[in-house]
């Protein structure tokens, strides 16, 4: 891991001092991927910053009630964790944050979700290209492309338009680096994402996702798929991560909440019931349907 | 009788008809082959797939019937594919599910549904008459295009639909779009799939008779085509003129037998060729 470099001084980094060198003249970039770490990417404690607001948001899929007025407030450079029984809309919520039920036929959204204070379903200049690139995802089931491990991270880089061999280089190692993958990789980077475990693909993947810097990071039972070892390498790296990125993460599993987030969000039959810090959902929940659930009477 | 036993008697008894069925299946195709290689062997030769057709085509070649069905093969590839594949990409890809989707997947199977001597008659009476092509390489080349097109479309359907969505998803929330999503990551999938489907399409083609009957197909005819107006000979139609109305059947026979051999091979080589590639392919793909 680099963090330590970039906390200090951004330039001072030999692997950010060649970044800095490539003449931008010659790439072909989107005004949004610049080559110093942006400002959402500078390590932080401002963990009292909101960067994520749902505003009473409801969500149907055709005639079914999924969302029932969802509010709530993430916070910077926090991992918020959604728990609450199969179905509860957890992970629709989740969906909603980087617009990926768009895709879904027969979705309608009321109510506002708002990043860094930006309406992302109300403003007529969203582009929803973008806004997937500033919020990134990771799914339940590690999804590699069928391409080479090297490819599978440039991806990203590549459909946002940056061609430069070095700087595409530069970036795979360094988000490999991130997902704590690159020392498993490094000689075998040319071959199949397929070739990889279970664990490894869910780490590739998150390092496809960071390589294009989002400042968010969603994760959908990032875990869920892989054995206890792979879980707590997970597990780690979201920890890490967390000084770079505001995570949201959906999980099945309690502990695994308890774990990794600050706050904790608990969803039953489409409804926000509680959120609030970790250590009060679990210890002393103020609803008793989260009481129940996390003792374990249902879900 | 202990019910552990009756269990397994059922069982035994479900498998062993289901075997005998399939094995029949097999022994079928196998009698079919073994009698049109038995009667065929004989004739084929270098000199039967490279020499004209001699006295009243009872002796000689049939290099004209065989390059007449390659150049149509051909031309309605170059007709079929790119817009049977284009339909495809665009309907499974880019249309939403609707009315007018759903008009356009019934109209696609009822023309896959169509008698393929319709096709011939709608060939004749438009491209040979209305388009004044006359009996052509390019009428019927038409035809055989319009005849595979929904065949194309709905391949490179299916092949698309295979691909799992959680790959559109990885890709989309990367900030792709859905043309980069579509052509860097769907279709490198569903290729060999896809590639697979048309040869497999191709390989229906190149036996079609009712089709290329009144747009393209000459009864005897022994020089090759010297532009796409030209009538050519074919393979099926020949097996056919040889086989019924020939000026002495008795006599050609043997040569029936060859071309029907010949026609199977083709068909088998192409089958064969599209399975290699879907191999070849599908590790191909994983790679990139």
């Amino acid at each position: 891991m680099n963090y330590e470099s970039k906390n200090n001084n951004m330039s001072s980094s030999p692997e950010e001092k060649v970044i800095n060198a490539i003449d931008t003249k010659d790439l072909k970039l989107n005004k949004e991927i610049k080559f110093e770490p942006s400002a959402n990417y500078t390590p932080s404690n401002k963990t009292s910053v909101t960067k994520l607001e749902s505003k009473n948001l409801h969500l149907y899929y055709g005639d079914f009630h999924a969302l029932k007025g969802i509010s709530m407030a993430m916070l910077q450079n926090t991992v918020t964790a959604f728990i609450g029984p199969s179905g509860c809309g957890k992970s629709t919520f989740l969906r909603t944050l980087n617009r990926m039920n768009d895709l879904i036929e027969g979705v309608k959204i009321e109510g506002n979700i708002l990043i860094d204070s930006k309406d992302i379903y109300n403003s007529r200049d969203l582009n929803i290209d973008e806004l997937r690139k500033r919020v990134g995802m990771v799914f339940q089931k590690p999804n590699p492309f069928p391409k080479s491990i090297f490819e599978n991270v440039a991806y990203g880089l590549r459909v946002n338009g940056i061609t430069h061999k070095k700087f595409i280089e530069e970036r795979v190692e360094r988000s490999l680096k991130q997902a704590a993958l690159w020392e498993e990789v490094k000689d075998k980077l040319k071959k199949s994402a397929f070739e990889l475990s279970g664990g490894q693909q869910q780490r590739l993947c998150i390092a496809r996702a960071l390589a294009i810097e989002p400042s968010i990071l969603l994760m959908d039972e990032p875990a869920s798929a892989l054995d206890p070892i792979s879980t707590a390498k997970i597990e780690e790296l979201i920890y890490e991560l967390k000084s770079l990125y505001t995570i949201v993460i959906v999980t099945h599993n309690m502990q695994q909440a308890g774990r990794v987030s600050d706050r904790t969000a608990f969803f039953y039959l489409g409804e926000l019931v509680e959120f609030d810090d970790t250590k009060k959902i679990f210890t002393n929940p103020a609803d008793v349907r989260t009481q129940n659930y996390i003792t374990g009477r249902f879900g | 009788m202990q019910y552990a036993e009756k269990k397994r008697l059922k069982q035994n008894f479900a498998f062993g008809t289901l075997r005998v069925l399939s094995y029949s299946v097999l022994v079928i195709l196998i009698i079919i082959l073994g009698f049109i290689v038995l009667n065929g062997f004989s004739v084929l030769s270098w000199e039967f797939l490279t020499a004209m057709p001699e006295d009243g085509m009872t002796k000689g070649g049939i290099f004209p019937a065989l390059i007449g069905t390659l150049c149509l093969m051909a031309g309605s590839m170059i007709i079929a594919f790119p817009v049977g594949v284009m339909s495809g990409i665009y309907m499974n890809e880019y249309m939403r599910d609707g009315f007018f989707k759903r008009f356009i997947n019934v109209m696609t199977n009822n023309l896959a549904g169509i008698p393929s001597i319709v096709f011939g008659l709608f060939g004749m009476e438009f491209f040979v008459n209305k388009l004044g092509w006359g009996d052509s390489i390019i009428a019927g080349s038409f035809t055989l295009g319009l005849l595979a097109l929904p065949v194309v479309i709905r391949v490179t359907e299916e092949a698309l639909k295979a691909v799992s969505k959680n790959f559109r998803e990885a890709s989309f929330a990367l900030g792709a779009s859905k043309w980069q999503t579509t052509s860097k990551v769907v279709l490198p999938i569903a290729l060999p799939n896809i590639v697979t489907g048309l040869i497999l399409s191709m390989s229906r083609v190149s036996g079609e008779t009712a089709p290329i009957l009144f747009t393209v197909a000459a009864y005897f005819l022994p020089k090759l085509p010297s532009s796409i107006f030209d009538q050519v000979m074919a393979l099926p139609y020949h097996l056919y003129v040889i086989s019924t109305s020939g000026t002495n059947i008795e006599a050609s026979r043997p040569m029936a037998y060859g071309t029907a051999l010949v026609l199977i091979l083709l068909v088998l080589t192409l089958n064969l060729l599209a399975n290699a590639l879907r191999r070849y392919l599908g590790k191909k793909v994983k790679m990139n």
